[in-house]
């Protein structure tokens, strides 16, 4: 019994103590959608420097899978590189 | 009455007097089908990022206008047969922001 105690003590300590490459993790890695929210800057075809944070080095859309930009917000950035493609910004 | 913002992008081989023609010509024709010009930006020469119509180069000019459909309608059936003229882009805004401006003018 003692032995087991000590095992669930360990797991509370840290969320990455389970993390293993056989085990899923208990908690999820939830990262904000960094477009949204109050000072969250504005998307806009023009706003090159922004749109290139969300394209591949190929000049790809990147997915929001990787980059964890909220559905609504996802559909504004793709209509954005795509005017932006069209005038040859990017 | 809709807002718009306009942009179009000249050849590369475009003298200042030229460019100034370009611009009044289509402010002419916004005017004359029930539009309004708020304001005209120029983003001055700029490599395009991908080769278009054999044009490396290219000149940028930025108009924000209000009007109706028929304007923009006329003010792009003057552009399609315009050779001066690489490429267009019309999009419509719900309001526009006059503060900020993205590309500063750059020297010819």
């Amino acid at each position: 019994m003692k032995k087991r105690r000590n095992f669930s003590k360990k797991r509370k300590d840290s969320k990455y103590s389970k993390l293993n490459l056989f085990q899923k993790p208990d908690t999820k890695f939830f990262k904000p959608c960094p477009l949204s929210g109050k000072n969250a800057p504005i998307i806009n075809y023009k706003n090159i420097k922004l749109l290139k944070k969300y394209i591949s080095e190929s000049g790809k859309i990147l997915p929001s899978r990787i980059t964890s930009v909220s559905l609504k917000k996802q559909k504004e950035l793709s209509t954005s590189i795509k005017r932006a493609r069209l005038l040859a910004l990017l | 009455m809709n807002s718009y913002e306009h942009t179009f992008i000249t050849k590369q081989d475009l003298q200042e007097d030229q460019a100034k023609t370009l611009v009044n010509k289509y402010k002419d024709i916004i005017s004359k089908n029930s539009g309004k010009v708020i304001k005209t930006e120029e983003w001055g020469l700029r490599n395009l990022s991908h080769i278009i119509k054999n044009n490396k180069k290219g000149f940028y000019f930025h108009i924000k206008l209000e009007g109706v459909g028929k304007t923009v309608k006329e003010l792009e059936k003057a552009e399609i047969i315009d050779e001066m003229l690489i490429r267009y882009l019309t999009v419509r805004v719900e309001k526009h922001d006059l503060d900020e401006n993205f590309f500063e003018k750059r020297g010819f």
